[in-house]
């Protein structure tokens, strides 16, 4: 069944179509004006997309990662891990562009590159809990060993993850200077003609798809490596 | 609840017995405390009493936890033979617990007794310590389990486990830094939030153990 998926054209060909709707709209389509935001609230389309692949590719990590403590066959393992890789990746891409935009938007124009705020730290955390599996998972020779200890890091690593992100705003004198959160507009309310939703929420698909291709290609290689591995 | 306690009184027995453990969890303690202590003088404000404290308190558990299970792998497989991984991590966790309050208390008194004492009010900061030091202990007796297995040792366990430890020191720095006044406000609900992500992490350790204890 996750074959079939995996090796499916038509979705490729959706994501395509969304993303170079999304590159052409994206910049094209009329954005409101607004102080010290401008023209950069286009990186909606981008920066927070980012986001959305990364939390949706590492979630299917955490499945495949239950899935194989639950069954141990070397197709999950494969699955989990990769889509943890390119997880990181979309993960790196959002810090990228999130520290472009607060480098124009917060604080001194084209000063700092990072502020302590609660949703960059998680951020951050988010991802070096990632480096640290695959650290972890070069660091083991057997194979099955590997596997299990990586499925055990995986979920630990995820569900704190997840529980942190949910907690640290809610705490007392913490303060986010970040879209929609601590008071600030977020961008449902600067999106007064409904433009920006046109291009946001292909946008968030378009990305979103990417990512499980770029996933599944590195799947396919990854058996094939696998398969000439066990063959030799 | 008689296998857990067996397997407690093991451990201290065993943690008795070799002297050079605890020794050296001592003269760990007292070494880092005066060195941040020949660092700052006299001068620490209470931010930065606060920020050196849980910094201290990160590196001794690190330095505490990496002697739980180290260089006893055959005793390992006896316990194995005997007990269920699920007790056996119970028993681990609350051992490693309390084990690392008693080593927190020490270092909290012997960084008192350097630096002086800034907090305002003592039974907020003494909570948020016990609390934050139990999850620490819980945490890096799975990041342990951990890296044993991923044959890495204490390297591997500083790289998988400081990421993990990030959300429980920045809630503890938090209140800590809260219970500098004499009279904190608006603490309640973060003393709530560190005791839910103890029970969280508590709960992925029992669910967890037995996947990394089979062989």
């Amino acid at each position: 069944m996750t074959q079939g998926i995996l090796t499916a054209k038509w979705w490729k060909f959706l994501c395509a179509l969304l993303l170079i709707y999304t590159a052409i709209a994206g910049f094209l389509i009329p954005v409101p004006a607004k102080p010290i935001l401008h023209e950069t609230i286009r990186n909606l389309y981008f920066h927070v997309c980012m986001w959305f692949a990364m939390m949706f590719i590492f979630t299917v990590s955490l499945v495949y990662s239950i899935k194989y403590l639950m069954d141990p066959k070397k197709e999950f393992d494969i699955i989990a891990s990769q889509t943890a890789n390119t997880g990181t990746v979309f993960g790196i891409l959002g810090l990228i562009t999130g520290m472009l935009w607060l480098r124009y938007t917060w604080g001194e124009t084209g000063k700092d590159w990072w502020a302590p705020d609660p949703k960059l730290n998680g951020a951050l955390i988010a991802l070096l809990s990632y480096f640290a599996y695959i650290v972890l998972r070069i660091s083991m020779d057997d194979e099955q060993k590997k596997a299990r200890v990586a499925a055990v890091y995986n979920i630990f690593a995820y569900v704190m993850m997840i529980v942190f992100v949910m907690i640290y705003p809610r705490l007392s004198n913490v303060d986010s200077l970040h879209p929609g959160n601590g008071g600030n507009p977020g961008f449902n309310q600067y999106d007064l003609d409904n433009h920006m939703r046109m291009v946001f929420y292909p946008a968030v698909m378009g990305w979103v798809l990417l990512s499980a291709w770029i996933a599944s290609i590195n799947i396919r290689m990854e058996k094939i490596n696998s398969y000439h591995h066990n063959k030799i | 609840m008689n296998q857990l306690i067996a397997i407690m009184q093991r451990e201290l027995r065993h943690e008795l017995r070799s002297r050079r453990a605890w020794l050296a969890i001592l003269l760990y303690i007292a070494s880092t405390v005066y060195i941040t202590y020949l660092a700052f003088q006299h001068d620490l404000e209470p931010v930065t009493w606060n920020a050196l404290f849980w910094i201290l308190i990160i590196f001794i558990s690190m330095f505490a936890a990496s002697g739980s299970f180290s260089g006893r792998e055959g005793e390992m497989l006896y316990i194995y033979i005997l007990v269920s991984p699920a007790r056996f991590i119970l028993a681990r966790l609350l051992y490693n617990g309390i084990f690392m309050v008693v080593v927190s208390i020490i270092t909290l008194l012997v960084y008192i007794m350097f630096t002086g004492n800034p907090v305002g009010s003592i039974a907020v900061f003494m909570a948020t310590v016990l609390l934050a030091v139990w999850g620490i202990s819980s945490l890096l007796t799975m990041a342990f389990a951990i890296s044993i297995k991923g044959g890495g040792g204490f390297t591997l366990m500083a790289i998988i486990s400081f990421p993990l430890l990030v959300p429980l020191l920045i809630i503890a720095q938090h209140l800590s830094s809260q219970s500098m006044q004499p009279n904190p406000s608006e603490y309640i609900g973060n003393l709530a939030a560190l005791l839910s992500l103890d029970a969280l992490i508590a709960a992925l350790c029992y669910l967890l153990f037995p996947y990394l204890w089979r062989d």
